[in-house]
C-alpha cells in the first residue's frame, strides 16, 4: 500500500523540489498530496480521517508543513494535529531558534532547512522518519534553559543569541516544580549540554561511553517530553481561560 | 497618646511652673531702681535712676545704706559686682555674699535712706520689684533655660541611652546656669534673697557636671574608645571631689581651681573626640571636636581676661562679668545646635558662627581692656573690627569645613551622570557599582555598603554620619531583590550628610534612571528597526533567491545561489542579534559544518582552544562565519577533499585560524583570486588581521588566519 504523504507549501518550484525529495527518500510507493495554503491542507486532512485521525481509514504517514504561508502561519495546523499520528517536519527557511523552537513544542518531529542541498534534505529526511531528530546547538541550549526552569517561562523567549548576557542565570528558579514528565533525567541533560557545545552524536557516544543510537534514544525522549509538557501547559492554559 | 508624649508634656508643664515660681520669688523681691557702678576705688557711683528724688544725685559716690530704724549697712563696690561664681579672690567673694545678701535684706523693708559721700542723703522707696521690673535680659535668658531644659527632656525621650542621658545632664546644668545668670541681670540694686548665697556651689557644680559629661559622652559617641570607663570615672570623681571640697570649704582659691579642673577636663574631653576620631574618621566626632576646640579655647581666653581684671573695678570689672556670661550663652546655643546637626539649615550654621565670632569679640575686648589697659571705647572698636574682620575671613573657610566645598561642578556632575548612564545601559548588572561611583564622587564617603534593603528615598541616618540611598534599576525587576547603597562618613569623615545632601542623591537616582531608560528606548527603537529589516530582507529576497536556486541551469548556479542565500540568512541574523557568545558561535560552526561535509563524506578534524568565552560583536561573529563557509566551501567543491582539519585558537587577545584540506589544490601563488577568496580576505582585514594560503604536506591547502589584536566585548 502506498504511503500518503502531505506537502503544504505555497511556492510551486519548493513543492515540486520538496516532491522529489520525498520520492528519492522513500523506495516505496508513495501518494504525495499537495497543499498550497492552510485551507487546502486542512481538507485533506479532514478527508483522510479528521485532525485527530482516529476514525481515518488511511491517515497521512508523512506531512511536510511550511511555516510562512498566504493565509496563516504552518505552526496553527500543527497545533491542531497534535493527535495525528503522522510524522510532521517542519520544511522552511528559517533556521534559527526563535523560529523552530515552538514549531518542535507543537509536536513537529524534526525540521528541513529548505536551502540544503537536495542530497542533505534527502539525507536528513531519512534520518527523521526512522527517528532521529536533528538537533542545532542552539536549540539543544534553548532545550536546556526550558527544561531547567520549567516550562513556565517561554512567555520571555530567550533565544540561544539572549542567553549570551548571562540573565537566565539571574533569574530565580519557580517555586513550583516542575512535574516528573517535565524533567530531563540526567543522561538526557548531559546529551543536551554536549549537543548544545556543537558535538556530534558519535562524539556525544564516545564522550558517555554509550551506543550511538542510545544517544539517538535520548534525543527522542526529550523531544517527546518537550512536545509532552508543552501539551500539559496548553491544557493548564486551557482550563485556567475556561476553554475546557 | 504614647508614654513619651506625655513625659515631655508633663516635663513642659513641670518646666513653666518652676519657672513660674522662680519668676514671682525674683518678683516679689525688694529693689532700688537705680542703677550704680563700682569706681576703680572700690566706691559705689550711682549713675542714673528714674527716680526724681535720685536724679540729681547722678556720679555721686553712696556710701551707705540706712533703714528708717536706723540701721546703717556701708555700700562699697562689691554690691555690685555680679556673680560669686565668677570672683577670683575668696576673700573678696565672701565679702560680696554677705554684702550682697544684707542688701536684700535691706531692701525688703520697702524704705531706705542713701547716704552719699559728704553727707547728703535721700530717702527713697524699695518696693517689690513686679514683673515689669525683671529688665530685659532676665525673659531671653530664662526662655532660653526653659527651651534647653526641654530639649534635654525631648532628646532623652525620644531614646533612652547613656549618651542621650549624659546630653541631658549638660542640657539641665547649662539651663541651670543660665537661670542663675537671668537672676543676676534684674534690673536696679538689689538681688533676691539668697541668690547670691547660694550661687557658688551649684554653678560649680554645673560646669562640672557638664565638662565631666562631655568627657564621658565623647569616650561613648560617635565610637567607644578604649579604656572610656576609667576615663570617664576620673572625669566624675575629679568633679566631684572638687565639688565636695568646695563644699566643706576647706578648698583655697575656689576660683583658680575649679577654672583649672574645667579647663583640664576640657582638654581631656578634646584628646577623647580626637582618639575616637583616629579610630573611626566619624564626622560627627570632627565636629564635636572643632565646637569643642572653640569652646574649650574662648572658655581659657575669657578665664584669663576675668583673672587678669580680677580686683579691678570700673570698666575692666565691668566686661569681665560680661565675659562670662557670653561665653555660657555661646556654649548654651553650641549645645542646643548639637541634637540638630544633621537637620541644620543654613540659618542655624549662620547663628553658630556668628556666636562664635561674637564670643571671640568679647574674649578679645575684654583681653585688650584687662591686659592693654585700653578704653572702653578704644578696646570695644578695636575687638568689634577684629571680630568682623575674622568673621569676614574664615565665614567662607568655616562654612567649607561645615559643608565641604562641592568639588564637582554642575557640568562635570552632568558628564559623569551622562557617561555612567551609558555604562549602565551596557551592564545593567552593574548599575549599584556605578551609582555607588557617582555617590563616591559627589560625597567622598569613607565606605559604601550595599543592603537588601528597600527605601523609598534617599535619607540621613546616625545624626548625620550615614546616608541611604535606594538603588532604582530603570526596569523593574521583580526578581531582584531591592538594594541600597549606604554611604557612611561625607568627606572621607570629615563633614556630615544634610537633608540637602539627601534630596541631591535622590536626584541623581532618579536622574540615572531617566537617562537609563532613555538610553535603553533608544536602543530598542534601533533593534526593533533593524530586526524589521533583516525580517524583510529574509522573507522577501529569501524567498526569491531560494526559487531562483530551485531553478537553477547548472550546479555552479545553484551553488553560487545557495552561497548568497547562506550569506543573506548570516547577514539577517546578524542584524537580529546583538552578539553571540564564542563558545555558542564556534557549536553552531561545528554543527553546520559537520552537517555539510558528513553529507559530501569529508571527514572534519575540528580543534577549537580559547582562554576567555568572549561576546563576539555582529561584525566579528559573521566575518568569522563567512571566512569558515567560504574556507570549507573551498575544500569541498574545487579541491575535493577528503578531510578538512579546522583549528581555532584565541590566545589573549591573538586570534589564529586554520582551514586545512588534502585535496587536489597546490601552488596557492598562482590562483586567481575570484569573489570567494576575494571575499575571505576582505572580512579577514575588516577583522585587522591578515589572511595567506600555502601547501600543505603531503596534499592539498592551508588557509592561515591571524588577527593579532582580537578583541570581544569582554
Amino acid at each position: 500500500m502506498a504511503v500518503k504523504v502531505l506537502i503544504l507549501e505555497d511556492n510551486p518550484v519548493a513543492r515540486s523540489f520538496l516532491c522529489r525529495v520525498v520520492r528519492e527518500s522513500f523506495s516505496d510507493a508513495n501518494h504525495i498530496t499537495e497543499a498550497g495554503d492552510l485551507e487546502t491542507a486542512r481538507r485533506h486532512i479532514s478527508l483522510a480521517g479528521g485532525a485527530s485521525g482516529l476514525h481515518g481509514v488511511d491517515p497521512f504517514r508523512l506531512i511536510l508543513v511550511d511555516l510562512e504561508l498566504p493565509d496563516g502561519n504552518g505552526m496553527e495546523l500543527l497545533a491542531e494535529l497534535t493527535h495525528y499520528p503522522a510524522t510532521k517536519i517542519v520544511t522552511t527557511l528559517y533556521s534559527d531558534d526563535d523560529h523552530l523552537f515552538p514549531a518542535l513544542q507543537r509536536g513537529a518531529d524534526g525540521y528541513l532547512l529548505k536551502e540544503d542541498r537536495f542530497e542533505v534534505l534527502v539525507e536528513e529526511l531519512q534520518k527523521i522518519v526512522r527517528g532521529q531528530p536533528p538537533l542545532s546547538p542552539a536549540i539543544a541550549r534553548r532545550l536546556l534553559t526550558h527544561f531547567r526552569h520549567g516550562s513556565g517561562n517561554d512567555a520571555a523567549p530567550d533565544s540561544g543569541f539572549m542567553n549570551a548576557t548571562g540573565f537566565t542565570t539571574s533569574r530565580p528558579v519557580p517555586i513550583e516544580k516542575p512535574l516528573d514528565h517535565e524533567r530531563l533525567t540526567p543522561r538526557e541533560s548531559e546529551v543536551l549540554t554536549y549537543l548544545s557545545k556543537g558535538f556530534t552524536i558519535k562524539e556525544i557516544a564516545s564522550l558517555m561511553g554509550i551506543k550511538w543510537f542510545t544517544v539517538n534514544d535520548h534525543i527522542k525522549s526529550i523531544y517527546k517530553k518537550l512536545n509532552v509538557s508543552s501539551r500539559a501547559e496548553a491544557a493548564v492554559l486551557a482550563s485556567k481561560q475556561g476553554l475546557v | 497618646m504614647g508614654w513619651r508624649l506625655r513625659l515631655l508634656v508633663l516635663a513642659a508643664l513641670l518646666g513653666c511652673l518652676g519657672m513660674f515660681s522662680l519668676v514671682r520669688w525674683v518678683a516679689a523681691s525688694g529693689h532700688l531702681d537705680a542703677s550704680f557702678e563700682a569706681a576703680a576705688d572700690n566706691t559705689l557711683v550711682l549713675t542714673g535712676s528714674p527716680l526724681p528724688a535720685l536724679r540729681a544725685a547722678r556720679g555721686r559716690t553712696v556710701v551707705a545704706l540706712v533703714t528708717p530704724d536706723g540701721t546703717r549697712l556701708a555700700l562699697d563696690g562689691l554690691a555690685v559686682q555680679r556673680s560669686p561664681r565668677w570672683q577670683v579672690d575668696d576673700s573678696r567673694r565672701v565679702a560680696q555674699v554677705i554684702e550682697q545678701e544684707q542688701i536684700a535684706r535691706t531692701l525688703a523693708g520697702g524704705r531706705v535712706a542713701l547716704q552719699f559721700a559728704g553727707g547728703a542723703s535721700v530717702e527713697v522707696l524699695t518696693p517689690a520689684r513686679g514683673y515689669a521690673g525683671l529688665g530685659l535680659a532676665f525673659w531671653p535668658l530664662a526662655a532660653l533655660a526653659l527651651l534647653l531644659f526641654l530639649v534635654g527632656t525631648v532628646v532623652v525621650l525620644l531614646r533612652t541611652q547613656p549618651r542621650n542621658l549624659l546630653y541631658m545632664v549638660m542640657a539641665y546644668a547649662q539651663a541651670g546656669t543660665l537661670l542663675f545668670i537671668a537672676i543676676g541681670s534684674v534690673r536696679g540694686l538689689g538681688p533676691p534673697p539668697g541668690a547670691a548665697a547660694a550661687e557658688l556651689l551649684p554653678r560649680l557644680a554645673f560646669d562640672l557636671f557638664t565638662v565631666a559629661a562631655a568627657v564621658h559622652s565623647f569616650a561613648l559617641y560617635p565610637r567607644r574608645v578604649p579604656g572610656a570607663g576609667v576615663i570617664a570615672a576620673a572625669a566624675w570623681a575629679a568633679a566631684a571631689s572638687l565639688l565636695l571640697l568646695a563644699a566643706l570649704g576647706v578648698l583655697p582659691a575656689v576660683w583658680w581651681c575649679a577654672q583649672a579642673l574645667v579647663l583640664a577636663l576640657g582638654v581631656v574631653a578634646l584628646l577623647v573626640i580626637s582618639a575616637s576620631y583616629r579610630i573611626e574618621a566619624n564626622p560627627f566626632a570632627a565636629v564635636m571636636r572643632r565646637f569643642g576646640l572653640i569652646a574649650v579655647g574662648t572658655l581659657a581666653l575669657v578665664s584669663i581676661a576675668v583673672a587678669a581684671a580680677s580686683g579691678q573695678n570700673g570698666v575692666a570689672g565691668l566686661v569681665a562679668a560680661i565675659g562670662p556670661i557670653a561665653w555660657y550663652l555661646f556654649f548654651a546655643s553650641l549645645l542646643l545646635l548639637a541634637p540638630f546637626l544633621s537637620h541644620s539649615k543654613q540659618l542655624l550654621r549662620e547663628f553658630a558662627m556668628l556666636a562664635g565670632i561674637s564670643t571671640i569679640a568679647t574674649s578679645l575686648d575684654l583681653l585688650f581692656v584687662a591686659v592693654f589697659s585700653l578704653s572702653q571705647f578704644t578696646s570695644l572698636t578695636l575687638a568689634v573690627f577684629l571680630a568682623l574682620g575674622a568673621y569676614a575671613g574664615a565665614r567662607q573657610w568655616i562654612l567649607n569645613q561645615i559643608n565641604g566645598n562641592t568639588v564637582l561642578t554642575t557640568e562635570r556632575t552632568f558628564e559623569q551622570l551622562y557617561r555612567v548612564a551609558h555604562e549602565v545601559q551596557e551592564q545593567p548588572a552593574k548599575h549599584a557599582l556605578l551609582l555607588g561611583q557617582v555617590l563616591r564622587d559627589l560625597f567622598e564617603p569613607l565606605d559604601v555598603l550595599r543592603v537588601e534593603r528597600a527605601a523609598p528615598t534617599a535619607r540621613v541616618v546616625g545624626g548625620g554620619s550615614g546616608l541611604v540611598v535606594p538603588v532604582r534599576p530603570a526596569r523593574d525587576d521583580a526578581a531582584r531583590p531591592p538594594l541600597s547603597l549606604v554611604l557612611r562618613f561625607a568627606r572621607r569623615g570629615k563633614r556630615l550628610f544634610t537633608h540637602e545632601d539627601a534630596r541631591l542623591a535622590d536626584r541623581v537616582v532618579e536622574h540615572l534612571r531617566r537617562a537609563v531608560a532613555y538610553d535603553q528606548a533608544v536602543e530598542r527603537g534601533r533593534s526593533e528597526e533593524r530586526l524589521r529589516i533583516a525580517q524583510d530582507l529574509h522573507d522577501d529576497i529569501g524567498a526569491r533567491l531560494l526559487t531562483l536556486m530551485y531553478k537553477a541551469q547548472s550546479p555552479e548556479m545553484e551553488d553560487y545561489l545557495r552561497h548568497t542565500l547562506l550569506d543573506l540568512k548570516t547577514l539577517t541574523r546578524g542584524l537580529s542579534a546583538a552578539e553571540h557568545r564564542l563558545s555558542h558561535a564556534a557549536a553552531e560552526w561545528k554543527a553546520d559544518l559537520t552537517q555539510r561535509l558528513t553529507a559530501a563524506h569529508v571527514q572534519l578534524g575540528w580543534a577549537l582552544e580559547y582562554d576567555r568565552d568572549v561576546r563576539l560583536s555582529v561584525v566579528q561573529w559573521s566575518a568569522l562565519t563567512r571566512v569558515l563557509r567560504e574556507l570549507i566551501s573551498n575544500a569541498l567543491y574545487h579541491a575535493q577533499a577528503s578531510r578538512v582539519d579546522v583549528n581555532f585558537n584565541l590566545a589573549g587577545s591573538r586570534l589564529s585560524l586554520s582551514v586545512a584540506d588534502d585535496g587536489s589544490g597546490h601552488d596557492p601563488k598562482s590562483w586567481a583570486h575570484g569573489l570567494g577568496l576575494g571575499g575571505v580576505r576582505k572580512r579577514v582585514k575588516l577583522l585587522g588581521g591578515e589572511v595567506r594560503w600555502r601547501a600543505n604536506l603531503p596534499r592539498g591547502i592551508v588557509c592561515e588566519v591571524t588577527v593579532p589584536d582580537f578583541r570581544g566585548k569582554s
